[in-house]
């Protein structure tokens, strides 16, 4: 419609280019991360010649990355990755019942307030809430006491500064991120769809599991993204409560900058924290879709068998 | 069948056990979710020298931060970074997510690639990718303005921001039907009225609120900032931060309080434009963690 | 502490020979001479301790950036500085010597710190290397309140980088309600940690102190170069010690001991103190300045190559050079702060624990300083290794 009005003389259309409109963006983000990133990533193959200078380009290899892989570094990428899959999988399990209730169980009319008090934690500053569990379970905190008080425990409460402490911790931290997008999944599902599967006669747990679960997928595993990626380079949690235990690789990776000074080994540990969270992503994604697939070739001869013997 | 089974159902009040074990949980999810923020509040009002030992109930900590000139610049080096980085990185998001809904091109899935970049990459990483370049930009290169506190916070806050404004104004418009543009057009709009009168009106909504996002998310950057800052533009996350290291007073927790409040503020703003916009709680959500 | 007794300096490897007593006690005297002679032909030989900077080159800027250990500045000095002289104050810490380079060095002179506070040792190579900013001393009316033995140290022998900040020692503190045997010596914190107190010992975060650990207890210099037992005390602190390390914690007097996280502290001596007089219960702490050996350490005030606010930094300096406000600090930092006669000024004012601030002859006859030498990137490799080992 709009190629036969610009047929009519004297209107010109002006579109400008998108490119160009999306070019200042463009230009920032090159600019201030692409650049920079790839700057790190070539540091990453540097050397650090002496300690009053953090590095070196004159020698290339991969000398950094067989350091970081080495004894002394490697179980803190193991480490890491423990913390990480642990984390997101106690996330997804925690925010699960809790983000269907609030998408399809609680009244509508209390599901935008009880949803913005979700929010709230959410965006506190991150730090101050770790600080805020530091309170909670510090020795001489109100946990301690509390439970010192109900005789569960005797002596000050042992919990901070440990790994515990910090699973704790990241759960706390990234849960919202857990919860939104399968509050967003589970709010989107059609409930006719459910009411059908009941009417057919499914059990409620038969219903989620083969219903609302898979059509709710999408949500999920933007969950497990949106959880597992900031948790593999935590800081500041393991900071904060982990003391010597916490030892995630973000630690060492800002270690590294700032303290011990050797900027190629910090940046092939920051190379191999980005290399780490692609591939572990990518084998959850196959075995992701390898088990959908499995299922849904079981679940379709059922219905196959089904069909042809009505 | 239906007929008879309806009336035997309403006598028999069943108690909905998923139900109750589903509150249940939901409580005490509200429980853990608000107990650290609620214990620092508390804690703000602690009179003892140090934070983590609680002393007794008063407003030292307030009045030690009223006391303190060097805390409070840094809550108005955060406020003064976060305005700026905001109206910066809400121009650029804006501009980039109309084009991605409207002009979209060969160019996208590049521009796609490096925006998914952003907003993935841990933020470790992005500091130190960060601390080297600027202090090559300002030193090596010779361009001061990236030895300025101020300019560093901004560039740094405004880049994870402004790719999640362009999502956020990207989906928006791509929710709109063009044909109120086109209709604009046909009825002999010039390209800026037509900008003015339709488009910009439409991606208010969106455009506010990636803007207070970008603020909040401006306020809240501690790691980063934590690498990038110079002394005397200290912002209030990287002041918290280093005083982890060297002993926690009162006020750090009556600033946080403070800064707590604003945000809610901030966030509380968005969530009713997003509202006015005709959001539903759902999509609300969905804005919120950027599409 | 007189200026007779045998002093250990601090001397860093450029010294061939180990300086004798008295070959020490010539160079200081005359050094010393020299130093007051230069200072009293300069500036005004008034020695009224004043809030005031002395002969400033220009007017005392508002702001003041500090980069210093935790926990080193008294409160009470900081707000009585601001409100008398003017300048705000911004107070940074670092855990480590290492942490502070490398931190001017990322910078490039950008760092925006008009004070840095390091340890003696690392004052050559930081002037070497263009970091430091040259210390004009006729704009310091007090530094002739400085004790004269403390000055003309062997990392800056006409001061002309730094000022004496504090000297002190590195030891240990355990809480003796949890540990009952007596503990006196490395060895004895290398026992503990490992069995009793295991999974409850804060270690201090910094290199040669944990490499210090371990030689010191084996009656090893602390700074030897012998590759060989360098491998050795890796091995033992990365398999054996670091399993059992809560934290690495450089100052546990204000985030552990008084909340009760460790039953066994490594720490600095001030720190130590500090902590033990937080606790609710002080007697339930021990301090002990180890056997055989230990360090002895002195900061230092100097300021940075593109300080933005220097004649705040020379403000700031010669006010804590003035003996009533060193008592203060001293009284709430628990250093020494080499200022003339502070050791009978403090005990006449009747502070707490002088135990741990002050100490005898013989005590310091133990005590040895740290340097830069070749084996400090072994040092930085074996904290590293450490600290990724504990956390296993």
């Amino acid at each position: 419609m709009s190629d036969e009005v610009l047929a009519t003389p004297g209107v010109r259309k002006w579109r400008a280019p998108g490119f160009a409109l999306a070019l200042p963006a463009w230009a920032w983000f090159v600019l201030f991360f692409v650049l920079p990133v790839g700057f790190v990533i070539l540091l990453s193959f540097g050397a650090k010649p002496d300690i009053f200078r953090p590095y070196s380009l004159e020698v290339l290899s991969f000398d950094q990355y067989a350091k970081a892989l080495d004894p002394a570094y490697g179980p803190t990428l193991k480490n890491t990755l423990r913390v990480g899959i642990t984390g997101t999988i106690a996330c997804l399990v925690i925010a699960l019942p809790f983000a269907y209730w609030l998408a399809v169980r609680v009244p509508p009319r209390w599901r935008g307030l009880l949803l913005g008090l979700v929010l709230v934690p959410f965006w506190t500053n991150f730090l101050v809430r770790t600080i805020g569990w530091q309170l909670i379970i510090s020795p001489d905190g109100i946990a301690s006491s509390v439970l010192q008080q109900l005789g569960i425990i005797s002596q000050p409460l042992n919990f901070l500064y440990s790994r515990s402490a910090v699973l704790l911790g990241v759960v706390y931290n990234y849960l919202p991120l857990m919860i939104l997008p399968l509050f967003v999944a589970f709010d989107r599902l059609d409930p006719t769809l459910r009411e059908a599967s009941k009417d057919l006669g499914a059990s409620r747990f038969r219903t989620f599991t083969q219903v609302t679960l898979p059509l709710a997928m999408p949500g999920v595993v933007a969950g497990l993204a949106l959880v597992f990626i900031p948790l593999m380079g935590d800081y500041i949690t393991a900071e904060v409560l982990g003391g010597a235990k916490g030892n995630m690789l973000g630690q060492l990776i800002a270690s590294q900058f700032l303290s011990a000074q050797n900027w190629p080994l910090g940046a092939a540990m920051a190379v191999l924290l980005m290399l780490s969270i692609t591939v572990t992503g990518l084998l959850f994604a196959l075995i992701g879709v390898t088990v959908r697939s499995a299922l849904r070739r079981r679940r379709r001869i059922v219905i196959d068998t089904g069909e042809v013997a009505a | 069948m239906t007929a008879t089974a309806e009336p035997a159902q309403l006598h028999r009040r069943r108690v909905d056990w998923t139900n109750v074990a589903m509150g249940t949980w939901g409580v005490l999810m509200f429980a853990f979710l608000f107990a650290p923020i609620i214990v620092i509040v508390a804690y703000s009002f602690n009179t003892g020298r140090l934070l983590t030992s609680w002393n007794g109930f008063g407003v030292q900590g307030y009045t030690d931060l009223f006391d303190n000139p060097v805390a409070q610049s840094t809550v108005w080096v955060s406020i003064r970074a976060g305005v700026i980085a905001a109206l910066v990185s809400t121009t650029l998001g804006s501009l980039a997510g109309v084009a991605l809904a409207r002009r979209p091109g060969r160019w996208v899935p590049f521009f796609l690639v490096v925006l998914t970049l952003v907003l993935v990459t841990p933020e470790i990483v992005d500091a130190v990718a960060l601390l080297p370049w600027f202090v090559r930009l300002g030193t090596d290169w010779g361009l001061v303005a990236f030895s300025n506190g101020l300019v560093r916070l901004v560039v740094a806050h405004s880049l994870f921001a402004a790719a999640v404004v362009a999502l956020i104004v990207r989906a928006r418009m791509q929710g709109l039907d063009e044909s109120l543009e086109e209709s604009a057009a046909d009825l002999y709009a010039t390209p800026w009225n037509r900008f003015r009168q339709i488009t910009l009106p439409l991606m208010m909504p969106a455009v506010l609120a990636g803007a207070l996002m970008s603020f909040t998310l401006s306020l809240d950057n501690t790691i980063i900032s934590s690498f990038i800052s110079v002394t005397g533009n200290t912002p209030w996350p990287v002041y918290v931060f280093s005083s982890v290291r060297s002993g926690l007073r009162p006020e750090i927790a009556a600033v946080s309080t403070l800064m707590l409040l604003l945000t809610l503020v901030a966030i509380g703003i968005v969530g009713l434009v997003l509202r006015r916009g005709g959001e539903s709680s759902g999509g609300i959500a969905r804005t919120m963690t950027g599409g | 502490m007189s200026n007779d007794d045998g002093l250990r300096i601090l001397a860093s490897t450029e010294a061939t020979q180990r300086l004798s007593r008295r070959s020490f006690l010539a160079g200081a005297t005359v050094t010393a001479v020299a130093g007051t002679t230069l200072i009293a032909g300069c500036g005004s030989s008034d020695t009224a301790p004043s809030a005031g900077a002395g002969s400033s080159a220009g007017p005392i800027e508002d702001q003041l950036n500090m980069y210093t250990w935790g926990e080193y500045d008294s409160p009470k000095v900081l707000k009585e500085f601001t409100a008398s002289v003017g300048p705000k104050l911004q107070v940074d810490s670092y855990n480590s010597n290492e942490e502070m380079v490398n931190k001017l060095v990322a910078t490039k002179g950008t760092s925006g710190y008009d004070l840095v506070v390091p340890t003696g040792p690392f004052i050559p190579q930081m002037v070497a290397n263009d970091l430091l900013e040259p210390m004009d001393l006729t704009r310091l009316p007090n530094f002739s309140n400085v004790d004269s033995v403390y000055l003309g140290q062997t990392w800056d022998p006409n001061n002309e980088h730094s000022v004496p900040k504090a000297w002190g020692t590195t030891g240990y503190a355990y809480d003796t309600t949890k540990i009952d045997r007596e503990m006196t010596t490395w060895q004895d914190f290398l026992d503990v940690a490992s069995t009793t107190a295991s999974g409850q010992v804060s270690i201090l975060d910094s290199p040669d102190n944990v490499v210090g650990l371990y030689l010191w207890a084996k009656n090893i210099d602390w700074m030897t170069t012998d590759m060989t037992l360098l491998d050795e005390a890796q091995d033992y602190l990365v398999n054996t010690l670091a399993p059992h390390v809560k934290k690495f914690e450089s100052y546990p007097g204000s985030n552990g001991m008084p909340q009760g996280s460790f039953w066994l502290v490594h720490a600095w001596n001030g720190d130590a103190r500090q902590g033990i007089l937080s606790s609710d219960d002080q007697d339930r702490w021990k301090w002990v300045l180890p056997t055989p050996r230990t360090e002895i350490w002195m900061d230092n005030w100097c300021i940075p190559k593109g300080a933005p606010n220097p004649n705040a930094a020379y403000a700031w300096i010669d006010y804590v050079l003035d003996p009533g406000v060193s008592l203060k600090e001293l009284s709430y930092i628990g250093y020494h702060t080499a200022i003339k006669g502070i050791e009978p000024a403090a005990k006449e004012a009747g502070l707490d624990r002088l135990d741990i601030v002050f100490f005898t002859p013989e005590q310091v006859a133990t005590m040895e300083a740290g340097e830069l030498n070749d084996a400090q990137q072994k040092r930085v490799d074996i904290w590293n290794a450490m600290k990724a080992a504990a956390g296993r």
